[in-house]
């Protein structure tokens, strides 16, 4: 069992079953280790606020550092309109950043690596984004779906295209974190099998790629919370910028 | 003069050494290019599979299997080479 490369993804249950109106609440491995990201983010964000030096800390200079990102990424690519959305972004960016960090552990189990969760995390984003579009532009909103400068022939044929381009976004969100963590982990799984099968003759030149793929993927887990963080972005741009 | 060719060597070789550095840089790079390929990939997928699914459903209501999915999976390969175009050329503005 051990040595298969998906079992690593296996959700079960700790603890007792919890059933609320037959649907299953029980505490999982999942549930486990979002809330010990959480833990993580307000421990490591505590300790950096806890004094305030002017020559810092390594908490505080890490937690100062991670603010000053977030804040240079949603004001280069949303502008200054988005400064209400800080918190929310900053929030994702780092549940993300700390779900796909803690998966690097050994033992441990990764949370952004099952479609559910990062679908979630997509769906509520675009709801949130096509929300806040409608509040602030009213009705206008759907001119995103009408580009101007397009014959009247093809008008209707065009909407269509890009009302499903616009639905694509949550999928082409969420597949992306998911498909990156799913496929890294168990591509460094399978190179770990093969480390025990060969032995100790012929395991060391795949040793050494676990060890080359333990760190892209460490840069992986980075990238794709920041590409995430991103694109959030880039669709509250979308929304409270119109323009066409 | 011998003081002047022992500069030079020194000069070149520390010039080849920055080079092999910034070469280093650029394939840095490349690792984000693949980040950035895998992107427009997901962007072509996601559109293709979001149009057939509607055409899926819309076929199911309308009891017109399987002409609005055949219709709605063009429609979606349209809007995933739409939405390529579009991040591509965010790509190029960035650079």
């Amino acid at each position: 069992m051990a040595t298969n490369p998906m079992h690593q993804f296996a959700v079960h249950r700790i603890g007792p079953e919890i059933k609320i109106a037959g649907i299953d609440l029980s505490f999982t491995n999942a549930s486990l280790f979002m809330l010990l990201s959480a833990v993580a983010i307000c421990g490591v964000l505590f300790l950096g606020t806890k004094e305030k030096k002017i020559i810092p800390s390594k908490f505080q200079l890490i937690s100062e550092m991670f603010y000053n990102f977030i804040a240079k990424m949603i004001n280069d690519t949303a502008g200054s309109k988005a400064k209400p959305y800080f918190p929310f972004i900053f929030s994702l960016f780092m549940f993300v950043l700390f779900c796909n960090m803690l998966g690097m552990l050994p033992y441990s189990f990764t949370v952004t690596s099952h479609i559910i969760v990062t679908l979630l995390l997509a769906v509520f984003i675009f709801i949130a984004v096509t929300v806040i579009g409608f509040l602030k532009h009213g009705f206008g909103y759907l001119k995103l779906f009408v580009p101007s400068g397009v014959p009247a022939l093809l008008l209707p044929l065009i909407t269509v295209i890009e009302i499903i381009s616009y639905l694509s976004r949550p999928v082409s969100l969420s597949v992306r974190l998911f498909a990156n963590m799913m496929a890294g982990h168990t591509m460094l799984k399978v190179f770990g099998g093969f480390v025990i099968s060969l032995g100790m003759l012929g395991g060391w030149l795949p040793l050494g790629f676990s060890v080359a793929l333990t760190g892209l993927e460490i840069l992986v887990a980075f990238l794709q919370a920041y590409v995430f963080a991103i694109l959030t972005c880039i669709y509250l741009n979308d929304a409270l910028n119109l323009h066409h | 003069m011998a003081d002047l060719d022992d500069f030079k060597t020194r000069l070149k070789i520390a010039k080849e050494k920055l080079k092999k550095h910034s070469n280093n840089l650029n394939s840095n790079e490349n690792g984000s290019f693949m980040g950035s390929a895998f992107k427009l990939g997901t962007e072509l997928v996601s559109a293709v599979a979001v149009g057939t699914i509607i055409g899926y459903i819309l076929d199911s209501w309308f009891d017109t299997k399987p002409w609005l999915m055949i219709f709605f999976f063009f429609l979606g390969s349209v809007a995933g080479i739409l939405n390529v175009i579009k991040v591509a050329k965010k790509m190029q503005e960035k650079e």
